[in-house]
C-alpha cells in the first residue's frame, strides 16, 4: 500500500504536470472555439518558443523572463500574420487541419536546422529548485508554469466574458451573420486573438525550455494529450481547459504512483471515455 | 561523399599528372569507379538525435578511406538516405538501395526497429549486413549479419552481471536495487534481465517499474523511487530520460545513492550536476587503454573537428559513435582481406575472422554471430565519463567511487 | 449500371490488371515496396472516408483498428502457428467488431459527433495501446514476424505482399465507389448534413453508421495485418503512433473526402511525397517543401483535389439535367390510407412538461389545424409523432400500427412525413438530390432512377424545377419551404406533418401553397396543420385542436374551437388581431 506522502507527492507531481498541459491547451481551445481553426502548429510554435529560450538564454545569457517579454511580443505579430493567411483564403476548419500540420512540419525543419536534431538541454541554476512543504516537495518552475497557467486562464476567461472584444468574439463564433448584423467587426477581434493565442504558445514554451528536454520531434508528443484536454475542457473555455488539464495530469500521477506508470494513458482516456459517453452534455 | 563520378575522375586525370611530374613520389589516391556502400539513418523524426551521431561517424570514415587508397583502390561512396525513423520506409529504401540503386555494400540504419526491417531485406537478396546499433541480439537470426554494438548473444544477463560485478566489488555493497525502465523494447528487455539477475544474485528487488516510451511526467515516478529507498538505482533509460528522472529525484530533495543509465544521452547526463558519479555502460571512451585500439588515434580527433562544426553539445566518441566507427572498420577490413565485393566472399571472411576495431577485437562466431559482451561499467567523474570496471580497462587512478 | 459507373469500373479494373501485370513482368522489388505502401495509404484513407468523410464522423481511431489488425496477424501467426493468409480475415473481422463495438456504444449519444467523436475514437487508441503494451500480447519486447512463412504468389517475397496490397486498394476503392452509389452512401452524405433530417426521412442512421464504422475499421484491420507482415517486427510504439490516425485525415483531406476517389488521389500525393526527398542531404529542406505544397495545394483547393477538379471540369463541360417529362402528379400514397391518432402523450423536458396527456386523431383525407401560442406544444407533438423524441406515456397509432418508441426512421418509411418550421435542406444536395433521397428511403423502395423521376415530379408539382440543380444556399425562403413540402411528399406519406409552412411567405405565395395542400388531401393523406396564421387555417382546416401549455383545451370545428371561452383566454386579442 503506497504510503501518504506518495500519494501527496503524486498528487502535487500531477497537478503541476496538469497545469502544463492546461498551459497548453490554453491558445488551442481558444483558436478552436472562436476562430474553427485546428492549430497544430501551436505545439511547433510552443517548442520553437522553448528553443528560442534555450538560444537566448545559452548565447546571449538572457534570463528567461527576458527571453519571454522578448517572444510574447514576436510571436503575437506571428500569431497576426497566420490569421491574414488563414482570413485571406478562408480557409476551413477541416482544411485548417492541413495547413497547420503543413506549418508544424516546417518549423520542424527550421527547428532542426538551426539546433540539429540533437537533444538540447537548458541548465539553470533554478532547474531543481522546489519549496518544502510538510512532507512533500512542490518544484518551484512547476509551481510557476502552474500558477502562469491559472492567472492566463483566469484573465482571459475575465477578457472573454466582460470585455466587448470577448463578447463580440464569442457572438461571431455563435453565428457570425448575426453578429455582423450587430455590426461586430470580426475580423479585427479574430487578428488579436490569434496573436494571442500564438504568444501562449511562446510562454508554454519558455516553461517548456526550462523544465522539459528539446529535440525537434517532440512537437508531436504533446499532441494527444493537449487535444484530449482542449475538449475535456470544452472549445472556447479557458478555465475548463486549466481543470482538465490538472484531471488528466492527477490521474496519470496517480495511477503511476499506485499501479505502474506504463497504465497511466489507460486510466486518463478511460477517465475521458466514461465522461464523454455518461455525460456528454456536460462536455 | 556524394561526389560526382567526373570529380573522382578529374582526380583520377590529377593523380597521373602528379605521377609523370614527381615519378619519384607515389600519392595513394583512389581511381576508378567507386564502390558505393548504401544505408539509412533516421535523419529526421524521433531518433534524429543519435541518428546524427552515426552519421558524423560515417561521413568521417569515408573521407578517411577516400583520403587514402579508398577500397581496393577505388574511391568509396556513401549512398546515405532518410529513412525518417520508420521502420516500413527503412525497408523499402533498403529494397531501393539494392534493386535500384545497385549498391556494392550495405551499411545498417540506426536503432532495433530499422535494423530488423532492413536485416529482413538483406537476407532475402543474400547481402552482408554490418550494423551498428542493434539491442535485442536473440532476434537476429540471418546469417550473414555482423552486429558491432558488441552487447554478445545475451546482454540481459551479462549487461547486469557486470554492472552488479562493479558495484559489489565497492566498499559498501548495495543490497537493494530499484529498477525504474522505459518500455521501449530493448531497453526493457536488457532491464527485465537486471531484474532476474538481481534476484539470483539474492540482491532484494525493492521497485520495478516500466514507464512508456515518451512518457511525460517524471514526479510520480521520482516519488516511487524515494519512496523505496534502494542501495542501488538501475534507470532502463533511453535519450534524456535519465537527466529528466534524476532532476525530479532532485526536486523531491533526494538522490538515490547510486545510480546506473542504460542508455542515456552522454553529454547531457555528465555535464549536469545531477549526473554526479553516474553510472553507464561502455565499449569506449576516449581515455587509455581505449585510445590505443585501432584507428582510434586517427578518428578521434576528426570525430572533434566534426561535431563541434556541426554543433553538437557533446562532440566526443563513446559507444554510439565507436559502434558505428567499428561497423565501418568490419567492413574495411573484409574487403581489404579478400579483395572481394562478393557477399558470399565477404561474410565467410566475417565469420571465421576476428576484426580489430575501435571498441576491440571482434568476431561473429558466437551464437546468432555475437562475439563476447565487450561493455564496461564507467562513471562521470568531474563532468566527463571515465570507465571503472573491470578494472584493467580504466586509466590509472580511476576506480569506483563509492557514494 | 450508368455510364459513368460503367466507366469507374472499367478504369478500376485497367489499374489493377495493369498494376498484377506490372508485378508479374517483374519490377525492381523497390518499386513494388513502394506501390505497396501506396497501396496500403489507399485502403486506409479510402476506408476512413467511409464513415468520417461520407457521414461526417472523424474519427481520430483508424490507427487503433490498423493496430489491432497487426497484433492480429502478429499474434495469430506467431503463437498460434496459422497461416499468414488466414489471419488476414481475422484481423479484419477483429477490427470491424472492435468498430462495431465502440459504435454501438457511442452512437446511442446522440450528442457525441463532431469534436467529441473525434476525441473518443482518439482515446480508444490511447487505451488499445496501452493495453497490448502492457498485457502478453506483446509486454514491449515487441513481436518479431521473420520465421513466419510468407506464401509466394510471385517470384519475390515483396511481390505477395505488392499483389495483397493492390488487391486490398482495388477492393477498398471499389467498395468506395459502391457505396457512395449506393442506398447507403446517399444515407451516410445525409448524415453528414443533417443527422435528425436524414432519419426524419427515413435513413436508418443507427444502422448505418455502424455498418460503415464496422466496413471502415475492416478494412484497416487487414491493412494492418498485412502490414504485419511487411515490417515484420512489430512494436507498440511504432504500431500506435499518431502517423496513421493523421496521415488518413491529412490524405483525405487533401484528396476530397466525400468523393469515392478523393482519399485515394490524396494518399497517393502523400505517400509518394514521403518518398521524395529521402536523400541524405536533402532530407530536411524536402520535409519542408512537401509540407508547403501541402499548404499551397489546400489553400488553393480547399474542397481537396478531386472535387475541386472535377468542378472545374463541369464548368467547361456543363451537365445536363435530362429528365424525362413527368405525368402530371406522381400518385402520394404507397400503402392503404390510414388514419393517426396521439392518445394521451405525456413528454417532459427537465422540469417543464411540454405535453400533458394530449389525445387527437386524424383521418384519411382531413386537414386538422393544430393551434396554440408559442410554447403550447405544438412542434413537440410533431417531434413525438414523427419519433424525434419519445412520449413518455401514451400510444401514438398509424392505423393498426403503433409508432411510439420505434425510431424515427421507421415511422418515416411507415408513411409519417413532416415538414421543418426552419427548413433543413441538406447543404450538399441539390433541391433534386434532396427529394430524391425522401423517395429513395420512403415506403415505396425505388430505384435510383425512379427515384430521381418522381422527385423531378415532386419538384413540377411544387414549381421547383427549374431549380433542380440548385444547392440550398442558393435557394429562396419561399423555395426552401417549397423544397421542405416537396421532400415531405416524395416520401409518399399517408401522414404529412405540416410545421408552419406558410410563415415568412407573401400572399401570392401562400395561395400557391394553399392549393397544394388541398391537392394533396384530395389523394386521402392525412394532415396535420400547425400554423399561426388564421386565415389558411380557417380556409383549410377540417377541424382544429387547440393546445395551451401540453394541453388540449379546445377541438371541433374551426369556428366553434376558435370561439370557446378558454381559446378566446389564452390568445386575448392576440387571435383576433391574426385572424
Amino acid at each position: 500500500m503506497p504510503s501518504l506522502t506518495l500519494l501527496g507527492q503524486a498528487v502535487v507531481s500531477g497537478l503541476l504536470a496538469g497545469g502544463i498541459y492546461g498551459l497548453l491547451a490554453l491558445g488551442l481551445s481558444l483558436s478552436w472555439g472562436l476562430l474553427r481553426l485546428v492549430n497544430l502548429a501551436h505545439f511547433a510554435l510552443a517548442l520553437l518558443g522553448a528553443y528560442l529560450t534555450y538560444q537566448l538564454g545559452t548565447s546571449l545569457h538572457a534570463p528567461a523572463w527576458l527571453a519571454v517579454l522578448a517572444i510574447v511580443p514576436a510571436f503575437f505579430v506571428l500569431g497576426m500574420g497566420f490569421h491574414a493567411v488563414f482570413a485571406y483564403f478562408r480557409v476551413t476548419e477541416f482544411a485548417s487541419l492541413l495547413v497547420t500540420f503543413g506549418v508544424a512540419v516546417i518549423i520542424e525543419s527550421v527547428i532542426q536546422w538551426f539546433w540539429t536534431a540533437d537533444y538540447r538541454r537548458y541548465e539553470t541554476a533554478y532547474a531543481t529548485a522546489s519549496l518544502r512543504v510538510g512532507p512533500l516537495f512542490v518544484p518551484t518552475l512547476e509551481l510557476l508554469a502552474c500558477l502562469t497557467a491559472a492567472v492566463l486562464a483566469l484573465a482571459t476567461w475575465a477578457w472573454l466574458r466582460f470585455s466587448y472584444v470577448g463578447k463580440a468574439l464569442r457572438a461571431s463564433a455563435e453565428d457570425p451573420a448575426m453578429a455582423a448584423a450587430f455590426g461586430v467587426n470580426h475580423r479585427r477581434q479574430a487578428f488579436l486573438l490569434s496573436g494571442v493565442s500564438a504568444a501562449y504558445a511562446g510562454i508554454a514554451g519558455a516553461f517548456i525550455a526550462l523544465i522539459s528536454t528539446l529535440a525537434p520531434a517532440q512537437i508531436w508528443a504533446w499532441l494527444g494529450v493537449v487535444f484530449a484536454v482542449v475538449i475535456i475542457g470544452g472549445l472556447a473555455n479557458p478555465i475548463g481547459a486549466l481543470l482538465a488539464g490538472l484531471l488528466i495530469g492527477v490521474s496519470e500521477s496517480l495511477t503511476m504512483a499506485v499501479v505502474t506508470p506504463a497504465w497511466a494513458p489507460l486510466v486518463s482516456f478511460s477517465v475521458l471515455i466514461v465522461i464523454l459517453i455518461a455525460r456528454p452534455d456536460r462536455v | 561523399m556524394m561526389r560526382a563520378p567526373w570529380r573522382s575522375g578529374f582526380r583520377g586525370v590529377l593523380a597521373g599528372v602528379l605521377l609523370v611530374a614527381f615519378a619519384a613520389t607515389v600519392v595513394a589516391t583512389p581511381s576508378g569507379p567507386p564502390i558505393r556502400i548504401g544505408g539509412t539513418l533516421a535523419l529526421t523524426g524521433p531518433l534524429a538525435p543519435t541518428a546524427l551521431l552515426h552519421k558524423i561517424a560515417g561521413e568521417i570514415y569515408v573521407e578517411e578511406l577516400n583520403k587514402t587508397n579508398g577500397l581496393l583502390g577505388r574511391p568509396v561512396e556513401w549512398v546515405l538516405l532518410d529513412d525518417q525513423s520508420k521502420p516500413d520506409v527503412t525497408r523499402s529504401l533498403y529494397e531501393k538501395l539494392i534493386t535500384v540503386d545497385k549498391v556494392d555494400l550495405l551499411m545498417g540504419p540506426y536503432a532495433t526497429s530499422g535494423i530488423l526491417a532492413a536485416m529482413g531485406v538483406a537476407q532475402r537478396y543474400g547481402k552482408v549486413f554490418v550494423h551498428h546499433s542493434f539491442g535485442m541480439p536473440h532476434l537476429a537470426k540471418y546469417e550473414m549479419h555482423f552486429p558491432t554494438a558488441a552487447f554478445g548473444p545475451e546482454p540481459n544477463v551479462t549487461l547486469p552481471t557486470t554492472v552488479y560485478n562493479a558495484v559489489a566489488a565497492t566498499a559498501n555493497p548495495p543490497k537493494t536495487v530499484a529498477i525504474v525502465t522505459s518500455k521501449f523494447p530493448s531497453a526493457q528487455f536488457q532491464s527485465a534481465g537486471a531484474r532476474d539477475v538481481a534476484e539470483k544474485r539474492g540482491l532484494k528487488v525493492v521497485l520495478y517499474l516500466e514507464y512508456e516510451f515518451g512518457n511525460r511526467d517524471w514526479g510520480a515516478l521520482a516519488a516511487r523511487v524515494k519512496d523505496a529507498k534502494p542501495d542501488f538505482l538501475w534507470i532502463g533509460s533511453l535519450g534524456l530520460d535519465s537527466n529528466q528522472l534524476m532532476e525530479a529525484m532532485k526536486k523531491l530533495d533526494y538522490t538515490p545513492p547510486r545510480h546506473f543509465h542504460l542508455f542515456p544521452a552522454p553529454g547531457p547526463l555528465a555535464l549536469s550536476p545531477e549526473g554526479k558519479l553516474a553510472l553507464s555502460s561502455t565499449v569506449f571512451e576516449e581515455h587509455p587503454p581505449f585510445t590505443s585500439n585501432t584507428g582510434a588515434a586517427r578518428l578521434i580527433p576528426l570525430f572533434h573537428e566534426r561535431a563541434t562544426k556541426a554543433n553538437l553539445p557533446y562532440p566526443y566518441v563513446d559507444t554510439q559513435v565507436a559502434g558505428s566507427l567499428a561497423a565501418w572498420q568490419v567492413l574495411d577490413a573484409a574487403v581489404t582481406a579478400t579483395k572481394s565485393l562478393d557477399d558470399k566472399v565477404l561474410g565467410q571472411w566475417l565469420r571465421t575472422n576476428r576484426v580489430d576495431t575501435i571498441i576491440g577485437k571482434l568476431h561473429f562466431d558466437g551464437p546468432n554471430n555475437y562475439g563476447e559482451d565487450l561493455f564496461k561499467v564507467k562513471q562521470v567523474h568531474d563532468g566527463k565519463w571515465v570507465v571503472v570496471w573491470p578494472r584493467e580497462f580504466a586509466p590509472p587512478g580511476a576506480r569506483l567511487l563509492p557514494p | 449500371m450508368s455510364t459513368p459507373g460503367r466507366r469507374a469500373a472499367v478504369g478500376l479494373l485497367v489499374a489493377a490488371l495493369g498494376f498484377a501485370a506490372l508485378a508479374v513482368v517483374g519490377l525492381p522489388a523497390f518499386y513494388e515496396s513502394f506501390l505497396y505502401m501506396i497501396f496500403s495509404w489507399i485502403a486506409l484513407a479510402t476506408s476512413w472516408s467511409f464513415l468520417s468523410g461520407y457521414a461526417g464522423y472523424f474519427s481520430f481511431g483508424h490507427g487503433a483498428f490498423f493496430g489491432a489488425g497487426m497484433y492480429t496477424t502478429a499474434t495469430l501467426t506467431t503463437v498460434l502457428g496459422l497461416p499468414f493468409l488466414a489471419t488476414l480475415p481475422i484481423a479484419g473481422a477483429l477490427a470491424a467488431a472492435l468498430g462495431a463495438g465502440i459504435g454501438a456504444v457511442v452512437f446511442r449519444v446522440k450528442r457525441l459527433r463532431g469534436e467529441l467523436f473525434g476525441l473518443l475514437t482518439l482515446a480508444v487508441g490511447f487505451v488499445l495501446a496501452t493495453i497490448v503494451l502492457n498485457t502478453r500480447i506483446d509486454g514491449g519486447p515487441g513481436v518479431y514476424l521473420s520465421s513466419v512463412p510468407l506464401p509466394r504468389l510471385l517470384a519475390s517475397p515483396t511481390g505477395t505482399l505488392y499483389l495483397l496490397g493492390l488487391a486490398l486498394a482495388v477492393a477498398t476503392v471499389g467498395a468506395a465507389y459502391a457505396i457512395s452509389h449506393s442506398r447507403l452512401g446517399l444515407g451516410l452524405y445525409a448524415i453528414h448534413d443533417d443527422e435528425d433530417v436524414a432519419e426524419g426521412k427515413g435513413v436508418p442512421t443507427f444502422a448505418y453508421k455502424l455498418l460503415a464504422f464496422a466496413l471502415s475499421a475492416g478494412v484497416a484491420g487487414v491493412a494492418g495485418g498485412i502490414h504485419a507482415m511487411y515490417v515484420s517486427y512489430v512494436t507498440v510504439g511504432e504500431t500506435f503512433s499518431i502517423t496513421v490516425p493523421l496521415y488518413v485525415v491529412l490524405m483525405s483531406v487533401l484528396g476530397g473526402a466525400r468523393h469515392w476517389l478523393g482519399p485515394a488521389v490524396g494518399a497517393t500525393l502523400i505517400a509518394s511525397s514521403l518518398y521524395a526527398f529521402t536523400g541524405g542531404q536533402q532530407a530536411l529542406v524536402g520535409r519542408a517543401v512537401v509540407a508547403l505544397a501541402l499548404i499551397v495545394v489546400i489553400l488553393l483547393l480547399p474542397d481537396g483535389v478531386v472535387p475541386t477538379m472535377l468542378a472545374r471540369w463541369r464548368r467547361w463541360r456543363p451537365r445536363r439535367l435530362d429528365m424525362a417529362p413527368v405525368l402530371a402528379v406522381p400518385p402520394a400514397l404507397a400503402a392503404p390510407p390510414a388514419a393517426l391518432a396521439c392518445e394521451e402523450v405525456w413528454r417532459a423536458f427537465g422540469g417543464i412538461q411540454a405535453l400533458r396527456g394530449v389525445s387527437l386523431r386524424v383521418e384519411p383525407g382531413e386537414i386538422v389545424g393544430l393551434v396554440g401560442p408559442n410554447g403550447s406544444g405544438k412542434t413537440t407533438l410533431i417531434n413525438v409523432v414523427s419519433g424525434y423524441y419519445t412520449a413518455d406515456r401514451g400510444r401514438v397509432t398509424l392505423g393498426p400500427d403503433t409508432l411510439s418508441a420505434r425510431p424515427a426512421h421507421e415511422i418515416a418509411a411507415l408513411g409519417i412525413a413532416r415538414t421543418y418550421q426552419i427548413p433543413r435542406p441538406f447543404a450538399h444536395f441539390s433541391a433534386l438530390e434532396d427529394v430524391a433521397l425522401a423517395a429513395t428511403f420512403g415506403p415505396a423502395r425505388p430505384t435510383p432512377r425512379q427515384a430521381r423521376a418522381e422527385a423531378y415530379g415532386w419538384l413540377e408539382f411544387t414549381g421547383l424545377a427549374r431549380r433542380a440543380t440548385a444547392l440550398p444556399h442558393e435557394l429562396n425562403l419561399h423555395e426552401r419551404k417549397f423544397l421542405e413540402l416537396a421532400r415531405a411528399l416524395a416520401g409518399r406519406p399517408r401522414v404529412i406533418l405540416l410545421d408552419e409552412v406558410l410563415s415568412g411567405l407573401n400572399p401570392g405565395e401562400i395561395a400557391s401553397a394553399i392549393r397544394l395542400i388541398q391537392q394533396i388531401r384530395a389523394q386521402g393523406v392525412a394532415v396535420l396543420f400547425v400554423e399561426h396564421l388564421m386565415r389558411a387555417v380557417l380556409e383549410l382546416c377540417d377541424r382544429v385542436v387547440v393546445l395551451n401549455e401540453g394541453e388540449v383545451i379546445a377541438a371541433g370545428s374551426p369556428r366553434d374551437a376558435m370561439r370557446a371561452e378558454r381559446v378566446v383566454e389564452v390568445y386575448l386579442g392576440k387571435a383576433r388581431v391574426v385572424a
